[in-house]
């Protein structure tokens, strides 16, 4: 049984996706840079393809999307991405390998099932593609027999679906309405179109939703047969995140019952036989995230948890994310920038972060805490983070022993908290944070 | 533009199963392009993407790399649909390897046309999907490391884009390309592809009774052969 602390959740902690954080990115990364980053790449590249759009657009959401009602708009993005692939795929040295791709957004099904079958044929021309796991983000709301039929195609393996909850009023109260039969429909065509690993993503700490309800959502999640889980708590930021104004703030349970969904959301899952993976994921013990759990190989990277162990990761399309060992770049955001940019055979990186020594010794410890719970930390600096370190120490949270930091079992909710104090940009609080719960 | 009516690869083309309105309003969007042998296709307008069905000869299909180095993308034969986006932006270029003819369409409108032809945007699709597992098995193809392994995989793709299917005993196929262009295919030398050609021959695995003609004689061996790595 978790212990509730909320002292120790009271300050907003980044959710780690990578170190340093989005907080930390500034200008003086351009394509300059991720031409020389890319130029250096050897060994094994994952691959991200972001498509920011998406057929209706859920209140809640906090990706960088945008409805596709405008087919002109879908055409040149589309354009400017078989454009980017190219001059990525071109600067990559014959030696790097993809094994893993993903795509995202928005939904990626906001698009025809040909375009996104077009885009394979590109990134297959551009890139040395070794037999890669190919996953995918869909909306069941906008999926269909061409889309079955192109994802069986490609051979696209793994499938994450945008669910939150089962729950009518629930679904109606963020704006994303989409009946169980919908759900369940669209999980029988991905099945049959072979995909192994299938993934909902679910929500707690939405307006309205009691323990009940979200047993309720977890059950059916379990008895759809969902391969992964993935538990979010609903992060309330409007004045970030505008279209979030729509959802009654009224509603929404407080700290102390968010964190009882957390604990109840995750006894749940155990009990119906989920492997925890992280602080929010979950597997069945035969898929690979769970896999990659049990033979501590499990990584974090902007799509979450992962069992994708590549040292490179190249996001392409607007506001994707590339990450090396030394450089952190993300694309220009606007759509309309990025395509112009393209246009004139520019890279589109635009911000990021050069990554030191330090935040790559840092990176390593926060990344050990998260997948691991548990990371080998110098005895020197553990004397520096002393101060920091010991709320959680007094809990008993945390153990030191043979040089390795370890995170109790019943810690987990605390564990972006623990890990946020090597973060020496967070000597400051943020507002800008999600709560950790 | 011709009458699509008189179209040799009426029977076998994405637009097959539309009807006679539709193929008129379709034939009033394309062009046709003749082309000589060597000759590169050129675009409608500076920013135009082109999608298009080969009628009548082979294409080869080429990306040029940053380095100034060209690798073959795959080659196209009639009734093909060229459905990957092409255009000046793309690096791409789609050559004749043989006197050739083509139906070319701007993309947005072909896509447009198809949107209101839910049979034809299927078969799109489903083109779209075939050229995909033709461009890995190439991709396969070119990631051979010897030549023997690599004229070998090339005759089996041959096979699989000229031969009927299911042939029973030797299986004759009329090669559209010359040892010059089959070497340029494959990134080797004509000296290199001729030698590995004579040795399957020797090998009894295939025979070779002119310049243009391969007869397939042993599948199984030359399929071993391609795949020896």
């Amino acid at each position: 049984m978790w212990p509730y602390y909320p002292d120790l959740l009271a300050t907003p902690v980044p959710r780690y996706t990578s170190y340093p954080t989005a907080a930390e990115f500034g200008g003086g990364v351009d394509g300059g840079d991720m031409a020389s980053a890319l130029e250096r790449v050897s060994g094994d590249v994952s691959l991200y393809v972001h498509i920011p759009f998406c057929e209706q657009i859920c209140w809640y959401c906090g990706c960088n999307t945008t409805k596709s009602n405008r087919l002109d708009r879908l055409t040149s993005y589309l354009d400017a991405l078989h454009r980017e692939i190219a001059l990525v795929g071109a600067r990559l040295p014959s030696g790097a390998r993809v094994r893993h791709m993903a795509f995202g957004g928005g939904s990626p099904n906001a698009i025809s099932p040909t375009d996104f079958v077009r885009l394979m044929l590109s990134l297959t021309q551009a890139f040395a593609l070794d037999r890669p796991t190919i996953s995918i983000e869909i909306d069941p709301r906008s999926m269909s027999a061409g889309w079955a039929q192109a994802l069986s195609g490609v051979g696209v393996q793994r499938a994450s679906l945008g669910v939150q909850t089962f729950d009518p009023r629930l679904q109606q109260a963020i704006g994303r309405e989409q009946p169980d039969h919908l759900i369940a429909d669209c999980t029988a065509l991905l099945r049959e179109a072979g995909v192994t690993s299938l993934n909902f993503d679910l929500m707690y700490g939405l307006p309205g939703q009691t323990l009940t309800t979200l047993e309720e959502t977890l059950d059916r999640a379990g008895e759809l047969g969902a391969d992964r889980i993935a538990l979010f708590g609903y992060a309330h930021v409007p004045q970030m995140m505008p279209r979030q104004k729509r959802i009654d703030a009224s509603a929404l349970p407080n700290q102390a019952t968010r964190f009882a969904m957390a604990r109840r959301g995750h006894e749940r899952l155990v009990d119906g036989g989920y492997v925890p993976v992280g602080f929010d994921h979950f597997a069945l013990p035969g898929d690979p995230l769970a896999q990659a759990v049990l033979s501590g190989k499990l990584h974090r990277n902007f799509q979450g948890f992962t069992d994708d162990a590549a040292p490179v990761l190249i996001g392409l399309g607007a506001s994707a994310i590339s990450c090396f060992p030394h450089l952190i770049a993300q694309n220009e955001k606007n759509t309309g920038r990025y395509r112009m940019m393209l246009s004139q055979d520019r890279l589109t990186a635009v911000h990021g972060v050069r990554r030191s020594a330090e935040d790559r010794l840092r990176g390593a410890i926060i990344e050990g805490l998260l997948c691991q719970g548990k990371a080998p930390v110098a005895v020197a600096l553990l004397n520096d983070l002393r101060e920091r370190l010991q709320p959680f120490a007094d809990r008993g949270l945390i153990g030191f022993a043979d040089g390795v930091l370890s995170i109790q079992p019943f810690g987990l909710p605390y564990a972006r908290a623990i890990a946020a104090c090597f973060d020496p940009y967070r000597t400051v609080s943020q507002r800008k944070f999600s709560s950790a719960v | 533009m011709n009458d699509c009516s008189q179209c040799s690869v009426r029977e076998r083309a994405i637009c097959q199963s539309l009807s006679e309105e539709a193929l008129g309003d379709l034939n009033r969007i394309g062009r046709r392009q003749m082309l000589k042998r060597g000759q590169t296709m050129t675009w409608q307008g500076d920013e135009s993407v082109i999608v298009g069905n080969v009628i009548d000869g082979v294409f080869k299909l080429s990306a040029s790399t940053m380095d100034g180095r060209e690798q073959t993308l795959g080659i196209m034969f009639p009734s093909d649909f060229i459905g990957r986006p092409f255009g000046p932006k793309s690096n791409h270029s789609i050559v004749a390897l043989t006197d050739a003819k083509v139906c070319t369409f701007m993309r947005a409108a072909f896509d447009d046309f198809a949107r209101d032809h839910p049979d034809l945007e299927h078969k799109l699709l489903q083109r779209t999907l075939t050229e995909l597992d033709r461009t890995r098995q190439w991709m396969l193809l070119l990631g051979r490391r010897s030549a023997n392994e690599r004229v070998a995989a090339f005759l089996l793709e041959m096979v699989a884009r000229l031969a009927e299917p299911d042939t029973e005993g030797p299986i004759h196929l009329e090669l559209p390309l010359g040892r010059q262009d089959i070497a340029d295919l494959l990134g080797l030398t004509i000296e290199t592809v001729s030698r590995q050609i004579t040795q399957l021959r020797e090998d009894g695995v295939i025979d070779t009774p002119n310049r243009r003609t391969v007869v397939i004689l042993d599948r199984a061996a030359l399929e071993a052969c391609a795949d020896e790595a």
